[in-house]
């Protein structure tokens, strides 16, 4: 039915793949550090997906993006946000509004609306194989839920960066040659956005004692 | 007038570093200035705007008729709650009032340069950037009350509106994807090229990335359903923050969705963008228009009442004829100086009376002589009410609409405002139209005693009555230049014969 | 070179049978011996289930008063069930076999599925509660797995057009890049757990011993002695040979199959299945050795995961065109 994409693309796909399964596992991932660490994995297995592409399709200018993103995503975001858990000496272990198998089965079918959502697109790329576009949407999609679902500050922040992550796979499938002063902007832009996630998450852990935001809902209406 | 670009990106983020190291009064002054010359050098834009069809510098600046339209009302803005929040900041004495005040007044003349960039910016990606960097400056400007409120509402403020920038950035790269197939790998988002090829982009990539863009952009702009940080964010924040974020932060984002709407119309033909926004625009007013008649909050009010006008401007961009996206435009500039005119009315009362609660606040015309009847005015200008800007663009839009087939819509969209007109007008006239309290009556309806009459800051008077004269002088009589820029803006927007 | 003898497909068929049959308990002492040897004692022997067997078969069947024929019945209903699959499924040939058409994956499944519920059905009816309580949970978790399992089935539906597991081989034989599919990679994985599940390891179950609160599969069984219990064991090891058998011959590793019917390939196809077996039955293992039993509830968390990976493997293919 369906012919067997090259050996690469297959590879490729299988990295994407990892991807997204992180994001799964960070619904399960019932401690905060584990999320932060599986964060930090995902984003490696991002920048392997362009030093791949990078490699294969020549594309210079994805190497020099690939250590930036290394350097930002795996080494600094984690960073900053496992220091703010060892600042906060407190909740380490995040909650979450259901139980695990039900996250789980709500995300599984978020992710089946978009990879048929973006598979009724018939995309061509010329760099990654259009199973990463699908795997991108699944991976934003599933960050909502995520989002949504725990309700605590690090992992709604983790879920948001993961939703770049996701973004950025997509930018590599359809947007490899995007200029890279433009995708240097964006991971600018990324790092501020971090900083400044950082920053009003001590200001709430400074306010409240803790880190989840079930205290928050004062405002309504 | 490149001279002019460059120095509209360049003077605000100056003065705003500046500020962080000077002292509370100077940076006051500094405010003022920079925010009366940026609105200036904008005015200065006008003719040529409305006159040629782009002024650019280099690949990374551009202006035509619609950014101007929205680098008027977000300058007029900036110099008007420069004055305003002279008046209002009491900054208490020793370091940590002058550090709040450092970090206010750098962060408020941030905050207003990067919304100057963001219309003058040329590309797609360039207008996410700016956007983002709004959205994480006035996150930290929400969050600079050390309040309860404040953090909960800036926690949800960064989070909601992050999320919805990383929807718009993949927004932009799957237009990029779009622009791939006729431009080749390797280009930058900028309008003119995008505007050019945009006849050949593959239909279902483009509505993919309108619709991500509208929800993504709309975000910031406050539609429903993705509104939900409004009302916590700009009743939280410090009023003179929220002033801006009401009348030009969700003017910027507006900016940014009628952007992509260009492209679209020009891909996709007029009727798709127009129904996807026509959706969003009656869920906004329908659910502002509700949410208004139950408030207590004096600001939250206001916000919600953001939020009405921001549907109205989405119905309005639905309607497709050229008068009423000539009325949409309008209604931009004239819904900028009426809120900025109410919340800083809001900022006087709440300052005068030390409580945002509307059931306690009584007898505002007697306490506050000048911004009480000004507040009421400002409001009803919100309502539509002539002869105030807005009621002039009110019905540009809604004779548009009616000549629209679907003339439906412009009746539920006058029926809904009449709606928003008794929530808005019902509590302001209670607190501000009522006789003084002056001693609590015992069992009563915990109305407060009225503060001894005195205006807070005569500044806050002088950036009201600033407003209020915009409102008249866009209401009454538009200048000819000003028409003409609206004109050709409307123009631009439309779709090509 | 010699007369071209061919073993004749019913024979190659009825050999099919015996190997899974013989060799079940081997494969099943090779497991246990490393188990024992990974956890640092000498480990039993590894022809010991045979022995068992033989001894089992020699000691008297014991019934309880309130049980019906359905409790003798059931172990003989599941292992005739577990003489049945092994002609479905690719065991020694990469050729279908006559009696190879009978039934597809589908239909495989639901043999397998029946044995479990005739097992699960006569220890319920003995009226001994821990059997009844192993008979509920293993019927339950059956009843999770299944919707992966399916998912599974279409995996292979997709790619093949069919559900035949020997055309399903014959497409990963074709060419690495099919083995590395992701869509491939996501349906062995999402297998393999259905394979712990329903083999009763850890995480799932502790797989000796006789924890009560932790028994599923091994519960239903508490009450046979005898010949009974003879064939429930030798069941419980083919069915183990057969899931192992569809894991490697269908999705992971479907080498050294013969092609043809010539004895040499035929003789050599037995040694490489149970090769094979051997060393997924290690693997099985090292996983029992590096994790630990889940807790009972945690145990849909885990059939969950297993479901998604399932579920995504039909997304990458279906949608993803991968």
């Amino acid at each position: 039915m369906h012919p067997a994409p090259s050996t690469y693309s297959g590879v490729a796909d299988v990295v994407a793949v990892l991807v997204l399964l992180t994001e799964f596992a960070m619904l399960r991932a019932p401690l905060l550090r584990s999320q932060v660490r599986l964060y930090a994995f995902q984003s490696l297995a991002v920048t392997a997906l362009a030093v791949d592409i990078a490699a294969t399709r020549h594309i210079n200018e994805l190497y020099a993006l690939a250590v930036l993103s290394f350097v930002l995503k795996v080494v600094l975001v984690p960073g900053l946000v496992l220091r703010l858990l060892r600042d906060a000496e407190v909740d380490l272990a995040g909650s979450s509004v259901l139980g695990v198998a039900s996250m789980i089965l709500i995300a599984t079918g978020v992710a089946a609306f978009a990879f048929f959502t973006i598979g009724s697109l018939h995309v061509h790329s010329i760099a990654l194989p259009t199973t990463a576009l699908a795997i991108a949407a699944a991976v934003v999609l599933v960050a909502f839920v995520l989002i949504i679902l725990r309700a605590d500050v690090v992992s709604q922040a983790i879920g948001f960066f993961s939703l770049e992550n996701g973004v950025s796979v997509a930018s590599l499938v359809v947007a490899a040659g995007l200029p890279l002063v433009v995708e240097v902007a964006f991971l600018f832009d990324l790092l501020v956005a971090v900083v400044v996630f950082g920053v009003i998450m001590r200001v709430h852990h400074g306010r409240t004692k803790t880190l989840s935001t079930e205290e928050l809902d004062r405002l309504k209406g | 007038m490149p001279a002019i670009l460059i120095a509209l990106t360049t003077f605000p983020f100056v003065v705003a570093v500046a500020t962080f190291f000077l002292p509370a009064a100077a940076s006051r002054v500094l405010s003022v200035v920079s925010g009366a010359a940026a609105f200036g050098l904008s005015l200065a834009l006008v003719p040529a705007a409305a006159a040629h069809s782009q002024l650019a510098v280099g690949s990374l600046l551009r202006v035509d008729a619609l950014s101007v339209v929205f680098l008027v009302a977000t300058t007029f803005l900036y110099g008007a709650t420069a004055v305003f929040a002279g008046g209002y900041l009491h900054l208490a004495d020793g370091a940590a009032g002058s550090r709040y005040g450092r970090r206010f007044y750098a962060g408020l003349n941030l905050f207003c340069w990067s919304m100057v960039v963001a219309p003058l910016v040329n590309g797609l990606a360039l207008l996410w950037v700016a956007i983002e960097i709004t959205t994480v400056i006035s996150a930290l400007l929400v969050a600079i009350d050390d309040t309860d409120g404040a953090t909960e509402a800036s926690w949800k403020y960064v989070l909601i509106a992050s999320l919805g920038l990383g929807i718009a950035l993949l927004a932009t790269i799957i237009m990029y994807y779009a622009g791939t197939t006729v431009f080749g790998s390797a280009y930058d988002l900028s309008y003119t090229k995008l505007l050019a090829g945009a006849g050949h982009f593959p239909p279902d990539v483009v509505r993919l990335a309108f619709v991500l863009a509208v929800l993504g952009f709309g975000t910031k702009m406050g539609l429903v359903p993705v509104h939900t940080w409004l009302p916590d964010a700009h009743s939280e924040a410090p009023t003179p923050v929220s002033a801006l974020l009401s009348g030009a932060l969700l003017a910027t984002s507006f900016y940014a969705i009628l952007r992509y709407f260009q492209i679209a119309v020009r891909a996709l033909g007029p009727t798709f963008p127009r129904n996807v926004l026509l959706i969003f625009g009656l869920a906004s007013l329908l659910l502002a228009a509700l949410y208004l008649l139950s408030q207590r909050d004096l600001k939250r009010l206001l916000a919600y009442s953001s939020v009405e006008h921001m549907g109205i401007l989405a119905i309005g961009m639905s309607f497709g004829a050229p008068i009423a996206v000539v009325g949409v435009l309008l209604h931009v500039l004239a819904h900028a100086a009426a809120k900025g005119t109410a919340f800083f009315g809001a900022g006087s009362v709440v300052r005068k009376f030390a409580t945002k609660d509307m059931t306690k606040i009584r007898g505002g015309i007697g306490a506050l002589p000048w911004s009480g009847p000004m507040l009421v005015a400002a409001v009803l200008a919100l309502s539509a009410m002539p002869p105030f800007g807005i009621f002039r663009s009110e019905f540009l839009i809604v004779s548009g609409g009616l000549s629209d087939p679907r003339d439906t819509v412009a009746a539920v969209l006058v029926i809904l405002v009449t709606l928003a007109f008794f929530g808005l007008s019902w509590f302001t006239t209670q607190t501000v139209l009522t006789p003084e309290v002056t001693a609590t009556a015992p069992g009563g309806a915990g109305a407060m005693v009225t503060p001894p009459k005195g205006e807070v800051s005569r500044w806050i008077v002088v950036a009201m009555a600033t407003g209020l004269v915009a409102l008249l002088i866009l209401g009454v009589h538009p200048p000819a230049q000003l028409s003409h820029l609206l004109d050709r803006a409307a123009s631009e927007l439309g779709s090509p014969r | 070179m010699g007369p071209s003898v061919v073993v004749a497909p019913q024979g190659v068929q009825a050999l099919q049978v015996l190997t899974i049959l013989f060799g079940a308990p081997l494969v099943s002492g090779v497991i246990s011996h490393v188990e024992g040897r990974l956890q640092g004692r000498r480990g039993p022997r590894i022809l010991q289930p045979y022995y068992d067997l033989a001894k089992l078969f020699r000691k008297e069947t014991l019934v309880t008063d309130q049980s019906s024929w359905v409790f003798l019945a059931g172990p003989i209903v599941a292992f005739g069930c577990y003489l049945i699959v092994p002609l479905l499924i690719p065991v020694l040939t990469t050729y279908g076999l006559p009696l190879g058409y009978m039934g597809d994956i589908l239909g495989g499944g639901f043999i397998l599925a029946l044995a479990g519920f005739s097992v699960a059905l006569a220890g319920t009816e003995s009226g001994a509660p821990y059997a009844q309580l192993g008979g509920s949970r293993a019927m339950t978790f059956g009843a999770l797995i299944e919707p992966t399992i399916l998912f599974v089935v279409f995996t292979v539906a997709i790619i093949t057009s069919t559900d035949l597991p020997y055309a399903m081989a014959a497409t990963v034989r074709s060419s690495s890049s099919e083995i590395v599919r992701p869509g491939h990679v996501l349906a062995a994985i999402a297998f393999f757990l259905v394979v712990l599940v329903d083999t009763g390891r850890i995480p799932v179950e502790t797989h000796s011993g006789t924890l009560e609160f932790g028994m599923i599969d091994e519960a239903r069984t508490l009450e046979h002695s005898g010949s009974p219990l003879a064939l429930l064991k030798w069941g419980s090891a083919m069915k183990q040979l057969i899931l192992y058998t569809i894991l490697i011959n269908v999705f992971v590793a479907p080498w050294g199959l013969a092609a043809s019917g010539s004895p040499g390939a035929v003789a050599l196809a037995i040694p490489s299945l149970l090769g094979k077996a051997m060393i997924l039955g290690c693997i099985f293992a090292v996983v029992d050795n590096l994790f630990s039993k889940l807790r009972l509830f945690k145990i849909t968390e885990f059939i969950a995961a297993a479901f998604l990976l399932a579920v995504l493997a039909v997304l990458v293919f279906y949608a993803g065109g991968g």
